[in-house]
């Protein structure tokens, strides 16, 4: 019986049997090996893991006080994130798509803007709270454990791609990680939702000034009065 | 048990509208005194000033928009309108109930009663902005509103107040009259704070509100805070040697306050147990709710539960109920915790809009706040000028023994029929 290199019987080298289950096991062993490094295939929007962060290093929360322009330029180089939007388009182009999420890029825009007027840390917040602005009705499902809240790793964009809503990841991950396989699971139609607008600000009210000055000297005589009537009762328990 | 027409035999006392007014008495009050009546006057004034304000620049001068369309008056109304309930609750014991030991205390009742609902009342007609609109008010009401009802109640149940007053101090009509108006004040109380619970429950729109428990719980924080606060005043007139209590009295007041004050700790429970009940509970309510427990505005919820139990529990131990500090200690607590209590209850309605957006909490700007602090001056003053110069001091010859005299009217009783007895 010949000998292959290998030491195999040659014979049972040249099975296609054997050949076919071998290519098999060395493709899965790639896959294996290749998928935790590649980035997600499917979603454009795959950039989406924490390439950039943490924001601040570009976007530096600092101004200077000279130039009124941030404290640290962006790299010269830099070309932008590449992130392209598909489903959450809808929020608008260019810049103005970004800000519907994230804080502003003169501060820190990993740092994204919850509906109650609060900011939520990308890698470190519940992301979910950021969904419920548009998506009110699923994120109560959501909260409620439609969506197995007690995984650990389950949180909107563990699944959602956040940048391409429509592709989630195969299995749930921690946010941002972007290094899962993903699909394109849900349809292009949208289902009909309900936003919560932010918060208005506080109405500005309009004291006069006369009547600050009037309402702060009442007050003063009001205190004085208060503690010259109070202040014999306590001197006097005091004593006792 | 009689009542007796005032005289005018003392100096300095003048007799208007067939009452004794002791004048003479305010010559004679301590500096301490006339030191508080200043007090009392600035708050006034910057009140009257901030109406004027609010009457010539509009709303813009109130933190009350669109989103919160009714601010701290509204709170305040339904506070004082419920503080106003502690009177009714004596005063119907006394001759309804024949609860004798509460007669002492029924003039001071009535009066409080009455300003309390007045400034309710000028609270509510502050937030017209332009104040002569309550002509237009009055000329053409929208019946299918609620105010008109409420509104009205209120500026009636005033003037019963102030009459009830009137007719225990002078003694006209004698205990047949008093006993009659107390039939009249009674449907007439409730008639009011059903109402003004009304103008929240017939809300549909604003789902907290939107309650059937909201009446019953109403009448029972206003019942427990009235009694509460009647309680703390008469401590301050027995302080001032301007009347003087039995400590039975005290002692019958603060546990029938322990009693009501359970019924409205288990009511507000109740409530929201029903709004989390896993198998009922509905999103916007538990949503809602929510911004309530753990939101922005827990720091005014959350002491209504923590004040009120600890105001309970203060008075729910039979040993140490009767002490004065103990008592005036747990009516301070539950006065203030039904005060955040009104409070939340306002805001409950506007938190979340009613297409869903939160609104940013809403507290009130200066001139809200002095002009509610103005109003709440005037019923002090109204009550401190009354504690000199009104006999507020039931004579001794009218604590009477005779528990079932109300009744013995009922029954035909040709002495208090006649009026024969006063």
């Amino acid at each position: 019986m010949a000998v292959s290199l290998w030491g195999w019987p040659e014979r049972i080298a040249r099975s296609p049997l054997v050949r076919a289950l071998l290519a098999s096991a060395i493709l899965t062993l790639t896959m294996f090996i290749l998928l935790p490094v590649v980035p997600a295939i499917a979603g454009q929007a795959s950039t989406g893991k924490l390439l950039f962060y943490p924001c601040t290093d570009c976007h530096p929360v600092t101004v200077d006080e000279v130039t009124g322009k941030p404290s640290h330029p962006i790299p010269i180089d830099f070309k932008g994130h590449g992130i392209v939007l598909e489903g959450h388009d809808v929020l608008g182009k260019d810049e103005a798509a970004c800000l519907t999420c994230h804080d502003d890029s003169e501060h820190n825009p990993g740092l994204l803007r919850a509906v109650d007027g609060t900011r939520i840390d990308v890698k470190t917040g519940d992301i979910a709270r950021l969904c419920q602005k548009c998506h009110f009705e699923k994120y109560n499902q959501f909260k409620q454990g439609t969506h197995g809240k007690h995984l650990a790793s389950c949180v909107a964009a563990g699944c959602h791609d956040p940048h391409t809503p429509q592709y989630i990841y195969v299995g749930p991950l921690a946010p941002f990680l972007g290094t899962g396989f993903q699909i394109k699971a849900v349809g292009q139609e949208r289902e009909p939702f309900r936003p919560i607008m932010p918060p208005p600000l506080p109405p500005a009210t309009v004291t006069p000034l006369w009547y600050q000055i009037v309402a702060g000297v009442g007050l003063f005589l009001v205190l004085v009065i208060v503690v010259g009537l109070v202040r014999p009762a306590v001197v006097e328990r005091l004593k006792r | 048990m009689t009542m007796t027409e005032a005289t005018t035999s003392q100096p300095g006392i003048k007799r208007f509208i067939g009452m004794d007014w002791n004048i003479g008495a305010l010559k004679s009050a301590d500096r301490r005194y006339w030191s508080f009546v200043a007090l009392l006057g600035i708050l006034i004034t910057l009140g009257v000033m901030a109406w004027i304000l609010v009457m010539t620049k509009g709303g813009t001068v109130m933190a009350q928009r669109d989103g919160f369309t009714w601010g701290i008056w509204f709170a305040n109304y339904m506070f004082y309108v419920g503080l106003a309930a502690g009177g009714l609750v004596v005063y119907a014991s006394v001759h309804l109930f024949g609860a004798e030991q509460f007669r002492p205390l029924a003039r001071l009742a009535v009066l409080m009663a009455g300003c309390l609902t007045m400034i309710a009342v000028l609270g509510d007609l502050t937030d017209l902005v332009r104040v002569w609109r309550i002509y237009w008010f009055a000329l053409t009401p929208n019946l299918s509103a609620i105010f008109v009802y409420t509104g009205s109640a209120a500026g009636i149940y005033m003037v019963i107040c102030f009459v009830d007053l009137w007719i225990l101090i002078t003694g006209k009509g004698g205990e047949k009259l008093a006993y009659r108006m107390t039939l009249i004040a009674l449907p007439l109380a409730i008639y009011l704070h059903t109402t003004t619970a009304f103008v929240l429950a017939l809300n549909k729109s604003r789902e907290l509100w939107s309650t059937a428990v909201m009446v019953p719980i109403f009448l029972t924080s206003a019942v427990a805070s009235g009694v509460a606060l009647l309680l703390i005043v008469a401590y301050i007139m027995q302080r001032f040697h301007v009347l003087e209590f039995k400590p039975s009295m005290f002692r019958s007041l603060s546990t029938l306050l322990a009693t009501v004050m359970i019924f409205d700790l288990f009511l507000l429970v109740a409530e929201i147990a029903f709004v989390y009940w896993p198998s009922s509970a509905k999103i916007g309510h538990t949503l809602r709710f929510s911004e309530f427990l753990t939101g922005p505005y827990a720091g005014i919820f959350l002491p209504v539960l923590i004040l009120g139990g600890t105001a309970f529990a203060l008075l729910s131990r039979r040993k140490t109920r009767h002490i004065p500090a103990v008592q005036v200690t747990a009516s301070a607590l539950y006065v203030v915790a039904i005060f955040f209590k009104r409070y939340t209850l306002m805001s409950m309605g506007f938190a979340i809009g009613t297409l869903g957006q939160p609104q940013a909490p809403y507290f009130p700007s200066l001139v809200e706040g002095l002009l509610a602090l103005g109003l709440l001056a005037l019923a002090v003053l109204f009550v401190t000028l009354a504690a000199k110069v009104l006999p507020l001091r039931v004579p001794e010859h009218e604590h009477g023994e005779e528990v079932g005299a109300p009744h013995a009217v009922a029954s035909g009783d040709p002495a208090l029929e006649s009026g024969a007895a006063l």
